[in-house]
């Protein structure tokens, strides 16, 4: 027996002093509400209400019972107002990535109080976001997906000390006039031969922990690969603060977003392919019953703390485009194929060369 | 040497970087002895950056590339049968280091891989077998017919060789030494260094023709995308490609090289979709067969220029 949908009938009964007006009160037929009432007396073994009269009136019982079943219902009441309170206090965990904009994170904590919520943000590496949202400990979280995938693409790029650009010319963007932030390809980091050849070691491409990610350090390996890189010239960048430090030194050119460049005053260079590029959705963890997804002003604000780009995930080249991935290349503007070491070449690049 | 003090070849750029970019390339060369042409376009934006672009100078193994055109042009009209087998006998055959002008013993070889091994170890047996087939006149008519102002065909592939001998007897040093020297004074023993008697091109012409080649703006299509395909298949990397190698980009090239002559003219393409088209052509100041430092220059060249105008 449900005790206080029962109590809840008994006492809007009494309050009505009629068993129709009760049930329109309570939004329930009739005949269940006589069948509470019913259940009731015989539970606590005596009529509640004398049924005799035209106008039903409550017994001596009734009576008795009514200020104990009031007091039930109220201690009832003000337990779910708790509940929905403890609930609203509780801070919702947010998992970002590190080196978001602290601005826009604190923009995102003000729109949450506004809306009766708390957020406590957490910075944390990618693969501890995706698994903080499955064990509950996060509430939402911007997890790392591929670029194309993603909803947000942040772009990634190379920051090199002031006045330096990492390709060894010594002229940032080439020094062209207004290509400074000139898409960087990555077969530009191969040494150069000949006058004025380096005479140090290149510099070596730091990964920061936030790209520390099999699936995105698979990709970026293959890419430098095609492009003349050895595997050792792409190192874990260790904290970011002795890494920033070499990268301003121009002993090393650090993996990373524009803003986290600027703000330290590197130079920076978007990398060409947006395949390599950060790849992000803002999701909610799915065991929660009050959580459904995503507020829409949670993920604008996220997204502009993690530095996105409006184009969303068309990868590969529109008007504007930095050029698509190393699987799209060989298509030129009207749209002819690739002309060479197609389909026929296969077989005699697998054939022993002199 | 007072010469080099005194060389200031005309530049060529869209901007001042560009020149800049020209300019570097000049003065790298000139620091090695080397003068000649240098041009590089975006086949995508039409930029480009050179300098000496209007020079004719003999072409050695680079006018292989209209040739081939030619052939592709009749193969792709009926007009001649790729499958026709040619019969090149060593006893009668140009002289060469590759392919069949190399051989001992008679190979017979159809037209399409006559021109297969032409462009793609620069085989002079092999252009000039194609060239019994359609005669100097005939190309040179043909380009004419195109609109190639400033590439002229005038001779065989064997005729480079004839004239060295010629004048020098079987002694390569010495040629190179004639040609050197003739270079400093201004007039021309090897009558295929003459600009005035020998195959001939200007960087300008070249990067034209290539251009036209790619957007199959000459010819028909089929005989532009062999040509780009077999262009594709050269095996020497030493000069233009030597620094753009890496899988993520293409070369289309054809090399040129005859005493102290070495050219070469190509296309790169990237991943990226860009596409820059080049020629470089250059006459060295020293009496050496094997100079690794002005190839590499030429390669430095080519990058140099594909970085500076590739826009994406």
């Amino acid at each position: 027996m449900d005790l206080l949908a029962h109590l809840e009938a008994y006492v809007a009964t009494a309050d009505e002093a009629s068993f129709s007006r009760a049930a329109d009160r309570l939004g329930i037929a009739q005949p269940l509400l006589s069948r509470r009432i019913k259940t009731l007396e015989e539970h606590f073994g005596g009529s509640l209400f004398d049924r005799s009269r035209r106008q039903i009136t409550t017994t001596e019982l009734g009576l008795l019972l009514l200020p104990y079943a009031r007091d039930v219902l109220d201690r009832t009441q003000r337990l779910r107002r708790a509940a929905r309170s403890a609930r609203r206090s509780r801070v919702r965990a947010v998992g970002v990535p590190a080196d978001c904009a602290p601005a826009a994170l604190a923009r995102a904590i003000r729109a949450g109080t506004e809306r009766g919520i708390t957020l406590g943000m957490r910075e944390l590496p990618p693969a501890e976001r995706t698994s903080g949202l499955a064990d509950g400990s996060l509430q939402y979280a911007l997890v790392r997906t591929a670029p194309e995938q993603g909803a947000l693409r942040v772009p990634l790029g190379l920051a090199s000390a002031p006045g330096q650009d990492g390709t060894g010319t010594g002229r940032p963007g080439t020094g062209r006039p207004g290509t400074a932030g000139r898409p960087l390809h990555l077969e530009e980091l191969r040494p150069r031969r000949g006058r004025g050849a380096a005479t140090a070691a290149p510099p070596p491409l730091l990964l920061l922990t936030e790209d520390e990610l099999p699936s995105v350090e698979d990709r970026l390996l293959r890419s430098a690969a095609r492009a003349g890189l050895p595997r050792g010239r792409i190192r874990p960048a260790g904290p970011a603060a002795t890494a920033l430090a070499e990268t301003l030194a121009g002993s090393a050119l650090l993996l990373c977003a524009e803003p986290f460049a600027r703000r330290h005053g590197a130079h920076w260079r978007p990398l060409a392919d947006r395949a390599l590029h950060r790849g992000y959705d803002v999701r909610a963890a799915q065991v929660r019953t009050d959580a459904s997804g995503v507020p829409g002003w949670l993920a604008a604000l996220l997204a502009s703390a993690v530095g996105a780009v409006a184009d969303g995930h068309d990868g590969h080249g529109g008007p504007g485009g930095y050029g698509g991935p190393g699987g799209y290349g060989g298509q030129d503007g009207d749209g002819r194929p690739e002309s060479a070491t197609g389909g026929q070449d296969v077989p005699a690049r697998l054939a022993a060369r002199g | 040497m007072s010469g080099a003090a005194a060389y200031h070849p005309v530049y060529t750029g869209d901007d001042g970087a560009l020149l800049d970019v020209a300019e570097t390339v000049a003065t790298e060369w000139a620091a090695l002895g080397v003068r000649g042409s240098f041009l590089a376009r975006n086949l995508g934006t039409g930029e480009q950056l050179g300098f000496g672009i209007d020079v004719p100078t003999p072409l050695a193994s680079v006018v292989k590339v209209p040739l081939a055109l030619v052939v592709l042009d009749l193969i792709a009209a009926g007009e001649l049968d790729p499958a026709l087998p040619v019969t090149v006998d060593p006893g009668t055959s140009s002289v060469g280091p590759t392919g069949l002008a190399a051989f001992r013993y008679p190979a017979t070889v159809a037209v399409a891989d006559l021109l297969q091994l032409m462009l793609s170890v620069s085989d002079n047996a092999a252009a000039d077998a194609l060239l019994d087939l359609v005669p100097v006149a005939d190309v040179e008519a043909r380009l004419r017919a195109w609109g190639c102002d400033g590439i002229r065909m005038r001779h065989r592939m064997n005729h480079l060789y004839e004239c060295a001998a010629g004048a020098a007897g079987n002694d390569f040093s010495l040629a190179l030494e004639l040609a050197v020297r003739d270079e400093r004074a201004g007039r021309h023993t090897i009558g295929t260094l003459d600009p005035a008697q020998a195959n001939t091109g200007t960087a300008a012409a070249l990067v034209d023709l290539l251009r036209r080649v790619w957007c199959d703006e000459i010819a028909s299509p089929p005989a532009t995308a062999e040509l780009r395909r077999l262009m594709g298949l050269q095996v020497f990397t030493q000069r233009l490609s030597s620094e753009l190698r890496a899988d993520t980009l293409r070369w289309f090239g054809k090399t040129g090289t005859f005493l102290h002559l070495r050219h070469e003219i190509g296309v790169l393409e990237a991943d990226s979709g860009d596409r820059v088209a080049m020629a470089a052509l250059t006459r060295a100041d020293r009496i050496a067969g094997v100079a690794a430092d002005i190839d590499l220059a030429i390669g430095v060249a080519g990058r140099e220029a594909f970085e500076a105008l590739r826009c994406r």
